[in-house]
């Protein structure tokens, strides 16, 4: 159903695998097609920073100042591509 | 049928037509009740639960102009059935037919980039567009800047930065609906790769053909890339689907995703248009809110603080209430008393006062109940804690099929099921809230309290359990986890038959914490209580008369010899509501029940607590003397010599009295809240039957285990 993107870089992994208190880089959202256009909407596209501040029964993250609570499962079907943590 | 943008209407004699559209949390109803005040009207758009509200304000020269309110939306998206009446009342393709002349666009000025993705859309659907900027305040106080006339001149519509809480900016924006109604509307403001928008054209051309404008073509042929469900406002254009598959595939040998390039492309161009006119001081907001998070969303303090909050509403709801609703049932008594005293005695009398009064009585003292509810729903709502007490519960809905959010309706059924029903619309999935109407009347709510109080009082005895507990209390608490477990449980069937659908995955916006606006509280407490007066009064008020009528009518030869406690129940008996009992006595046999009984619960069926003041009646004690009846009840014999009234039979009667929808305030407001009409109807009836089968099979199985276990 979901054209796969074309070329994902290398260093990839689901949102749900991403640590809390990491910011990453949604690459790919693979989720039914109306939770994908939702997450869209509220700001989580291909190319958009999420960070993950808890994780729990499901995701608490922020995008750009909105916090979102998400599944787990939805979280699954995004993938991110991590970003360096900035050093302290 | 198409071409450019269609010219607005320019008659300065008719109603201007506003919709007012936005994100979830950003002011919107707070601005629309600035700008009209209490002159709305609610009501439900064709055949859906979506509430639809209207209404309206004089401009200083006199100029009309109603205001629709439409449900919150993330995007045009029609994701969800509150989008997608938002869209189709847009494209003026909803069953009303009902087209705005301008877009009253809300967006939050604390979070722009994401509520420009809307207004992004809006603005390209051939109508003239006004941006209010609202909470202007808070972003300044977050230091963030905007630039409004950069904004202005990037978006090309007129945009009034408002503070709706405060009242702040409200007549510059009366003014800029009205000036932007003589204005264009606003069009496109990026461009598309040149090879994409020559793929996109023909399926633009197709939409144009099937009657939608030229400006919302572009937009629709963007926004069906990203979407496939069906779309019944582009049913009728037969083409469409051979086209989009046509557009998708040529867009796939170009190597565009097709769908996300309309989030590509509009977040792209918000970067932009923000980049030039929007800068922020420090660290990005949040830390506050974070701060607060990190108390009411704790592992453990999370919930413990969330049981205390539910604590106070529900004490609220059941207690508070109380001498509100003594005092208006004596005041609406006493009325009565006195329309009474200057009418001449007879039927006349009897029907105003027994019938009216005591009618309209047992409709406005739900009003207190509703009012508290609301205030509080409210408060939490506008705080920003309903999100994360839907969070928190989320968990546990979600296991019988339903959402965190229908968690705050089913509980305040405790108190009484008409605001729970009518809480139930802060739920955005449909069928989750008419699975959460269906079960919200099962929870044990006050009014059944005079039931299992008499009946308990009467004959269970007082056998001490453990420390702090005897059987009277452990058989109360007995009814109420009765009727929680029975309504989860109901709630998962219903999902998984007349409402089976996908459990929709969370995705919920935690919005910042903010301070509570009075007028807000008010105007929401207001509009409830008016629903429920106008919808629900009439109603009650018609059966009330036609009960009424029953228990009075035919006129019995009464010995008026006899005190009038013992006239009544001659009536009674021989009224039609009476002999009804008698008719029906074969299938309340099987319970255990005798006639009498059966009346009494044909008597209640407009309201449970009329039970025990028909029992009164029958049983020749009056009035409400709990006392006297008890001694009655027990002294009751059959013919045969064994008791009427046994413990097993009155705790059959009272898990009857869990499970019966006997309150007709119930049934009207769901009629309401699940769609009106023939909708409401049906639902109203799958309601009631399930719940009257569920008393009938829950009292009969009572009675048979009872017996089996020993019991008489």
């Amino acid at each position: 159903m979901h054209s796969a993107p074309r070329e994902l870089p290398v260093c990839t992994c689901p949102l749900v695998d991403t640590e809390a208190g990491s910011a990453s880089t949604v690459v790919a959202i693979a989720c039914g097609d109306s939770d994908a256009c939702r997450l869209r909407a509220l700001g989580v596209y291909e190319g958009a920073t999420v960070s993950v501040i808890n994780k729990r029964h499901c995701l608490l993250v922020d995008v750009r100042g909105t916090r979102l609570a998400l599944d787990t499962a939805l979280a699954t079907g995004i993938t991110v591509q991590p970003q360096a943590r900035p050093s302290a | 049928m198409s071409g450019l943008p269609q010219p607005v209407a320019t008659d300065a004699t008719a109603p201007l037509r506003v919709a007012i559209i936005g994100n979830p949390n950003t002011g919107k109803t707070t601005l629309f009740n600035a700008l009209t005040g209490l002159r709305q009207r609610v009501g439900n758009f064709a055949g859906v639960t979506v509430e639809r509200v209207e209404g309206s304000f004089s401009m200083p020269d006199g100029r009309r102009v109603t205001v629709l309110d439409l449900p919150g939306s993330y995007s045009l998206s029609a994701a969800s059935p509150d989008e997608r009446i938002a869209l189709e009342t847009l494209l003026g393709r909803d069953d009303a037919h009902w087209r705005p002349d301008v877009v009253l666009v809300v967006v939050d000025a604390v979070h722009l980039d994401r509520n420009l993705f809307l207004a992004s859309q809006i603005c390209e659907l051939g109508l003239p567009v006004v941006i209010a900027l609202n909470q202007f305040d808070a972003a300044e106080s977050e230091g963030i800047s905007i630039d409004v006339p950069t904004l202005i001149y990037e978006t090309g519509v007129p945009i009034v930065p408002t503070v709706a809480k405060r009242g702040e900016g409200i007549e510059p924006l009366k003014q800029a609906l009205l000036i932007a109604s003589t204005l264009p509307a606003p069009t496109r403001k990026f461009l598309l790769p040149p090879d994409v928008e020559a793929v996109l054209a023909p399926l633009q051309g197709e939409l144009e053909r099937g009657g939608i404008n030229y400006a919302a073509a572009q937009m629709e042929a963007l926004r069906l890339l990203s979407v496939r469900h069906d779309e019944p406002h582009l049913a009728h254009i037969a083409g469409l689907p051979a086209k989009l598959a046509q557009v998708r595939s040529a867009l796939d040998a170009l190597g565009v995703a097709a769908e996300r390039l309309e989030a590509e492309l509009r977040y792209t161009w918000i970067g932009g248009v923000l980049a030039r006119s929007m800068s922020r001081r420090g660290p990005s907001g949040g830390s506050r809110t974070d701060r607060v998070d990190a108390v009411v969303l704790h592992r453990v303090g999370g919930p413990l603080l969330f049981l205390a909050v539910m604590a106070v509403v529900f004490q609220a709801v059941f207690s508070w209430a109380a001498p509100l609703q003594d005092g208006i049932e004596s005041l609406v008594l006493a009325l009565g008393a006195a329309v009474g005293g200057l009418l001449p005695e007879g039927d006349v009398q009897s029907l105003v006062v027994d019938g009216v009064f005591a009618g309209v009585g047992s409709v406005v003292v739900f009003l207190p109940q509703i009012g508290i509810l609301f205030a509080f729903l409210s408060i939490l709502e506008q705080s920003g804690y309903m999100a994360r007490a839907a969070f928190l519960m989320d968990r546990i809905m979600r296991r019988v099929g339903l959402h965190g959010k229908s968690f705050i309706p089913m509980l305040s059924g405790y108190a009484c099921a008409v605001p729970g029903i009518m809480a139930t619309r802060t739920i955005d999935d449909p069928k989750d809230r008419l699975a959460t109407i269906m079960v919200v009347p099962l929870m044990s709510c006050s009014a059944r309290l005079p039931v299992y109080t008499l009946l308990i009082g009467t004959f269970i005895p007082a056998l001490p359990l453990v420390p702090g507990l005897d059987l009277r209390g452990a058989t109360m608490l007995a009814m109420y986890v009765l009727g929680t477990v029975t309504a989860l449980g109901i709630a998962a069937l219903f999902r998984r038959t007349l409402l089976k659908g996908p459990v929709r995955p969370m995705i919920l916006e935690l919005p910042p914490y903010r301070r509570p606006g009075l007028r807000s509280t008010l105007v929401s407490v207001w509009q409830r209580c008016a629903i429920f007066l106008r919808r629900a009064g009439t109603v009650i008020l018609a059966i009330s008369i036609v009960l009424w009528a029953l228990a009075t009518y035919p006129r019995a030869d009464v010995d008026a010899t006899l005190p009038e406690v013992a006239q009544q129940e001659q009536q009674l008996a021989q009224s039609v509501l009476g002999r009804f009992g008698h008719a029906i006595e074969p299938l309340v046999a099987p319970l255990g029940y005798d006639w009498k009984i059966g009346v009494s619960i044909v008597a209640s069926f407009a309201a449970r607590e009329v039970f025990v003041s028909t029992m009164g009646t029958i049983y020749g004690v009056g009035g409400e003397d709990d006392a006297a009846l008890s001694e009655r009840l027990l002294a009751q014999t059959r013919p045969d010599g064994s008791a009427v009234y046994t413990p097993l039979i009155a705790v059959g009667l009272m898990v009857f009295y869990v499970y019966a929808l006997m309150c007709i305030s119930t049934v009207a407001v769901t009629i309401r809240e699940a769609g009106g009409g023939r909708l409401g109807w049906k639902w109203a009836g799958v309601q009631f039957g399930y719940m009257l089968a569920l008393a009938y099979v829950g009292a009969g199985l009572t009675l048979v285990i009872g017996r089996a276990l020993g019991f008489r």
